[in-house]
């Protein structure tokens, strides 16, 4: 090292010292700045899951045939799955609202109800009940705060067993139907 | 004799400073006393005074050290785990010794803090002590902030509560109250994911919620419970002695007698010596020991019996094991946040194409704008001098009307969630019985 580098120099000018001083400053602030910040990262990081324990999205309800005709509530995972002679189709129970579990309600007479222009009857409907959202047959909601229809989702055929599989991963159009 | 002679002496030694005996001995029990050294030597008799504060800040305080104690019994009691949580509370509730007593005392506690807490916001607001004084240094307004801060980590605290008892009354409240976080746009989903710990309420949401709940906002509230009670001496008090100043002449008390009572004296800014030239004349001012601390021992005892009653009286609550795939009909939040479930459930709009969910707007839009306001009012009340520290100032009429306005809507939203909302959330008199309704489906 050389001497005139030294901090003591008498040569070294006021002006210099100072700089020196704010660049250790600068450099010693920014360094608790930045653990700190590097630490909270990872903090919050270690709170995000990286590996959920949770029940798989696509798993199997049964049988086609072993299913009643009209309808059958998959308690533990809020669906309801419809059965109509050959054809099946699935309707989530959570409510588009909040989530709550809508009920499968009967009508006591049938209804006409009229979607994308076309008249339908129905004899049940969905309501929930947390905040009164009510929703038709095929889902779609005409009462209360719900914001949608209730979510579809899609049904296959296992290959394996002939059991049939939900995606609740995949949700697709109401029109969908699997013909068994 | 002599035993009775020793007792009595040590019994003296740590009471003397609730019961000081002479006018230096009652300075001396503020400054030497670690519980007692942040209450002022002299306090105004209109600070003092019953019908001004209500105590009810004092009392929030008390309700808080209520929960702390039967919280860390509880602590011993219950297990936060999806499969024991539920027949710990059980136990609780049922087996331990006094545990009901315990759990009833916790629940109305929590209740009663959140009814509390807003009281005494609403105190504050209409005897405009948000406002600052003529003291030096003052700075009520933030004071004012951290307080609705506290509000809202008592909201919180009383929420990650409801959740812990594992039953359909938690579940179902929680399910709502995270999807309502779901509903902000973009974010929403990464919120409630963060919230829970996972996509389903689940062990990861049970254990979040209990930290939270046990550890991270009990410490929260103790730290803005600190800063708030030591802004309150940095503002000069109550707001209440800045009005008794403004009728007093302006002539300074010669000798600085604070001084030598206290260390908080020779700090710069707002010190004791600044407000005393009010607080040290003797007909409007007597010593805080003992009169002040008569008067919190008052609230302590009256609180905690009045407690304990309610819950012998109304015995805490608990319904069937969490079921997630039943909600129970009608499903209720807790009732502070009726007015916001009942809200939810009218403001989902239809703008053409875009349907908003009611969540957002009521959920997290009106909550926001409610809190910045807030936040915002005490810097926009221009009122004078005269409307510090009065209930009910004519200056700041308009302001009380609007805020009395807005409290009456909550309460009156409030009261119809809580009472007049049945199955499907349907509209039922409080005369009218509501249908049998089907549990399963």
């Amino acid at each position: 090292m050389k001497e005139t580098e030294s901090t003591n120099s008498p040569n070294k000018t006021e002006k210099e010292k100072n700089s020196r001083r704010e660049f250790l400053q600068k450099v010693g602030v920014g360094s608790i700045l930045l653990s700190a910040g590097a630490t909270g990262f990872q903090s919050v990081r270690a709170l995000i899951p990286d590996v959920l324990y949770e029940a798989s999205e696509r798993f199997k309800v049964g049988h086609p045939t072993q299913l009643s005709e009209g309808v059958t509530f998959i308690e533990d995972r809020r669906l309801y799955v419809f059965k109509e002679g050959r054809s099946y189709y699935a309707i989530s129970g959570a409510c588009t609202h909040l989530g709550c579990t809508v009920k499968y309600t009967k009508l006591n007479q049938p209804k006409d109800i009229e979607v994308d222009g076309l008249t339908k009857k129905i004899n049940f409907e969905f309501h929930c009940p947390c905040h009164g959202s009510k929703f038709y047959a095929d889902g779609t909601n005409f009462a209360g705060p719900a914001p949608r229809p209730l979510r579809w989702y899609k049904l296959e055929q296992s290959p394996d067993d002939g059991q049939l599989i939900v995606d609740l991963g995949e949700e697709v159009e109401q029109n969908f139907r699997l013909t068994v | 004799m002599q035993f009775l002679e020793q007792i009595k002496k040590i019994y003296n030694k740590l009471t003397w400073t609730w019961n000081p005996g002479s006018e230096k001995e009652s300075g001396d029990a503020i400054v030497k006393n670690i519980l007692l050294h942040w209450f002022p030597n002299k306090i105004s008799k209109k600070s003092l005074s019953w019908n001004y504060s209500f105590y009810l800040g004092t009392i929030s305080f008390i309700l808080f050290l209520i929960l702390t104690i039967t919280g860390m019994i509880l602590m011993f009691l219950y297990v936060p785990s999806v499969e024991r949580a539920y027949s710990s509370v059980k136990d609780i509730e049922f087996v331990v010794a006094f545990g009901w007593l315990l759990r009833s005392v916790h629940r109305i506690s929590a209740h009663l803090m959140v009814a509390i807490v807003f009281l005494h916001m609403v105190r504050v607001f209409l005897t405009g002590s948000y406002k600052n004084g003529k003291s030096i240094g003052s700075n009520r307004p933030t004071n004012w902030i951290v307080g609705i801060i506290l509000l809202l980590s008592t909201l919180l605290l009383s929420f990650t509560g409801y959740l812990l008892p594992w039953d359909q009354l938690a579940y179902w409240a929680i399910t709502v109250g995270t999807n309502i976080a779901s509903s902000a746009p973009i974010v929403g989903e990464k919120i409630r994911f963060f919230l829970l710990g996972g996509n389903t309420i689940n062990q990861n949401a049970l254990i979040r919620f209990y930290v939270l709940h046990v550890f991270f906002l009990p410490v929260l509230v103790l730290f803005l419970f600190f800063y708030h009670m030591w802004r309150i001496r940095k503002d000069g008090g109550l707001a209440a002695a800045d009005n008794e100043s403004l009728n007093q002449k302006p002539e300074n008390i010669a000798p600085v007698k604070s001084k030598t009572y206290s260390l908080l004296g020779i700090t710069k800014g707002t010190s004791v010596h600044v407000q005393t030239t009010m607080v040290n004349e003797e007909e409007n001012s007597v010593s805080s020991a003992p009169h002040l601390i008569r008067r919190l021992w008052l609230v302590t005892l009256a609180t905690t019996a009045v407690t304990i009653l309610l819950a012998i009286f109304f015995a805490a609550p608990l319904e069937e094991a969490a079921n997630p795939s039943v909600t129970p009909n009608p499903a209720k939040a807790p009732w502070y946040f009726l007015w916001l479930q009942e809200i939810v459930t009218d403001t989902t709009l239809k703008l053409g194409f875009i349907t908003i969910n009611g969540a957002f707007i009521g959920g997290i839009i009106l909550p926001t704008f409610l809190i910045g306001l807030a936040i915002w009012w005490p810097y926009r009340d221009r009122s004078g001098l005269n409307s510090v520290g009065v209930w009910f100032s004519p200056e700041r009429k308009k302001q009380n009307y609007t805020f009395i306005g807005i409290c009456i809507i909550i309460i009156i939203f409030t009261i119809i969630g809580t009472f007049l909302r049945g199955p499907y959330w349907n509209f039922y008199w409080p005369w009218e019985s509501w249908p049998m309704m089907p549990v399963k489906f």
